[in-house]
């Protein structure tokens, strides 16, 4: 039945239809400016009954990438051809395997320590220590994690590079900090406690 | 076919009737093969021979104008993501405060901050009592959250509780706890 | 208008003919009422009533022509009368493109489940088509579109180019430098063909790969967890024993330890199978 119709045809009157009526559900035909056209399509609607066809379609313009958003897909590009393997990276296992390792025992880890002060009341300063360096590698790891994916290096090298160096001198400022703050008051944890406290 | 020949047996009586008629319409050069039966289709399109370097490049220009499609703005709201995006943005916050902390307190001595603890508890202390409770449940529901979500995610580590039932199962008892122990920890302690 | 009348006079003895292709039409418009025709001069061509019974239910979908390449996509909808669809979300497409709409396009095939082509995010979710009960709820309206994050070449057809070129690039076939010790075959006892249950079951619709996040940003580099699973397939295989190769491939930041156990994909996977599991498990044995 379709293939009587010619695509172009038919698309012709869809559009013709569907732009009068964007945004709108019922199917309310303008009183006719030209009768012939109506008249046309009248008829070739019930020759070919399409009536269905414009009535059942609402056309709505639309974003469909939302409004813009903050890393838009570049336009596509394939690198070699559809057979050809994607690339394989060169092995890493301290960008991989170990590092995921560490960073497991690093989050298995902060988990004695976190219960330990709610456990104990506080920490001694050795404790209080392990917890906060603990706590900085993790921080540092989560941003990093961060940084790999929504800062992809072949889409902003330069914005990359600014964040992955930016984040470790402030990994180290605040690693000095924390020392500071560790030798000079009365450390983290129990700091913590008199503030939520008073 | 049915449809078709009907087509066809009226456009021929519309012919017969009305002559005049037919010649008006706009489409006439469609409906012509149908009313006269004949199966010939006139095509409006060519086609012309394509080496595989050039219909490679068309293909290579084509890429460049397809659209992406939408993800998370249309993606279902659904416990697995939506518990995985919380847990890095309350770890973001978390560790956000912590950075902002340390390394205001490296500096402060330059511009003269008082970031010890006892300045800081005081003035915490002359909060109003309604104020303090919300900036600790503010502070306490990340740390709660990413805490009990990150044993969670130890847990799958170990390759344990990866059914859908399980994920959904443990996910919502998660947020649960973790609004659960906030509370506590803003109201009680 | 004394033409008009004419016509539609002609239409009326046409009319027993084109009922039947009429009315299994998906929906029906009331073009006949108002506008320039009088309601008295066409109620003999009026539309076939509205069956009392009818199931209007409204299917929003993804358009987009590479044959307009300037235009924005947009979401453009249909109405079916479920009573005259198949239960399935791809018989309501194939329905569509049959009586309604013949320019909308998908790909489709088996229509039960195992080719993997009709994978699509239907109100929300990857998921196939064929086997994507329509929910019966007339009131909520169903929305239709191509995988996420992917390009797309028209309408819901997605480009899968780079999810299959990563899929070659794990090598997923047999590798075995030792000949078979009888000769002719490798065997394998009952448990370690067990352990490829729910893993060579994949169909590779990239349901799962579209719908996790850590791929909609890295898909370049990260693998995503179809091809994890597959390239676990292999590691688990007994018969494989190019275990090390296959775990250093993976032993980088991005091709597998991009996945942050987000678990979309063994949520949303319509064959049932768990990817995120078996990326846990690469994790762990490429722990220790």
């Amino acid at each position: 039945m379709t293939s009587i119709v010619r695509p172009a045809m038919l698309q012709k009157t869809c559009f013709a239809a569907a732009s009068r009526r964007a945004f709108s559900t019922k199917l309310s035909s303008n009183p006719a400016t030209n009768p012939t056209s109506v008249l046309s399509r009248k008829v070739v609607r019930n020759t070919f009954a399409r009536d269905a066809v414009p009535g059942s379609m609402r056309v709505a313009a639309f974003h469909a990438s939302g409004r813009r958003s903050l890393l838009p897909a570049l336009p596509q590009v394939v690198q070699g051809t559809a057979n050809d393997p994607a690339p394989v990276p060169t092995p890493s296992p301290s960008h991989g395997s170990y590092h995921w390792t560490f960073e497991r025992l690093i989050s298995a880890g902060l988990v004695p320590l976190t219960i330990a002060p709610f456990a104990a009341g506080s920490l001694n300063p050795m404790m209080d220590a392990i917890l906060c360096g603990t706590i900085l590698i993790h921080s540092h790891i989560g941003f990093e994690s961060i940084v790999i994916d929504y800062i992809p290096t072949k889409r902003l090298p330069k914005t990359r590079v600014l964040f992955w160096w930016g984040l470790r001198a402030a990994t180290v400022l605040v690693g000095v900090g924390l020392y500071e703050f560790e030798t000079n008051d009365v450390g983290v944890t129990e700091a913590i406690k008199r503030i939520w406290k008073a | 076919m049915l449809a078709q020949r009907a087509a066809q047996q009226s456009l021929r009586r519309l012919a017969a009737s009305q002559p005049s008629m037919l010649s008006q319409m706009a489409f006439k050069n469609t409906l012509k093969p149908l009313a006269i039966g004949s199966s010939t289709q006139a095509r409006p399109i060519s086609t012309q021979k394509l080496t595989p370097t050039d219909s490679y490049e068309i293909l290579v220009a084509q890429r460049k104008n397809r659209p992406s499609s939408p993800h998370f703005t249309i993606y279902r709201p659904q416990i697995t993501w939506l518990n995985s995006i919380m847990h890095r943005a309350t770890g973001a916050v978390l560790s956000g405060g912590f950075y902002v902390f340390g390394a205001a307190y490296l500096v402060s001595p330059l511009f003269g901050w008082h970031l010890d603890s006892a300045t800081m508890a005081a003035a915490f202390g002359s909060w109003p009592v309604l104020a303090k409770v919300l900036a600790k449940f503010a502070v306490a529901m990340p740390f709660t959250f990413h805490s009990f979500n990150g044993i969670r995610h130890l847990v799958w580590d170990m390759g344990r509780q990866f059914t859908n039932q399980q994920v959904i199962r443990t996910g919502w008892i998660t947020v649960g706890v973790a609004a659960v122990s906030a509370l506590g920890l803003a109201v009680f302690v | 208008m004394a033409s008009l009348r004419a016509t539609s006079r002609l239409f009326t003895a046409a009319r027993p003919a084109f009922r039947q292709s009429i009315r299994s039409f998906a929906s029906v418009s009331d073009t006949a009422k108002g506008g320039a025709v009088p309601p008295s001069k066409t109620s003999t061509i009026k539309e076939p009533t509205h069956d009392p019974e009818a199931k209007i239910k409204t299917f929003h979908i993804y358009r987009w022509n590479p044959d307009e390449p300037t235009s924005k996509p947009r979401m453009q909808s249909y109405t079916l009368d479920l009573n005259k669809t198949g239960p399935m979300m791809l018989d309501a497409l194939i329905r569509i493109k049959n009586e309604v709409d013949p320019t909308l396009t998908f790909r489709r095939s088996c229509r039960e489940g195992i080719c993997g082509s009709c994978a699509m995010n239907i109100d929300g979710v990857n998921t196939l088509a064929c086997l994507c009960r329509i929910p019966t709820d007339t009131k909520q309206e169903s929305k239709i579109y191509p995988l996420p994050h992917t390009y797309v070449v028209k309408d819901i057809v997605p480009d899968l180019t780079q999810f299959y070129k990563q899929y070659k690039s794990i090598k997923p076939y047999l590798q075995n430098s030792t000949p078979p010790p009888n000769g002719k075959e490798y065997l394998q006892s009952k448990e370690e063909r067990k352990k490829l249950d729910g893993l060579y079951e994949c169909i590779l619709c990239a349901c799962c790969s579209t719908s996790c996040p850590s791929y909609w940003w890295n898909s370049e580099e990260y693998l995503g967890p179809a091809v994890l699973m597959q390239s676990y397939r292999w590691l688990a295989d007994s018969r494989d024993t190019k275990n090390e190769e296959r775990k250093s491939q993976l032993d980088n930041s991005m091709s597998l330890y991009r996945c942050h156990t987000i678990l979309n994909c063994s949520r949303t996977c319509p064959k049932g199978l768990n990817p995120g599991l078996a990326i846990a498990e690469i994790k762990k044995e490429m722990a220790f």
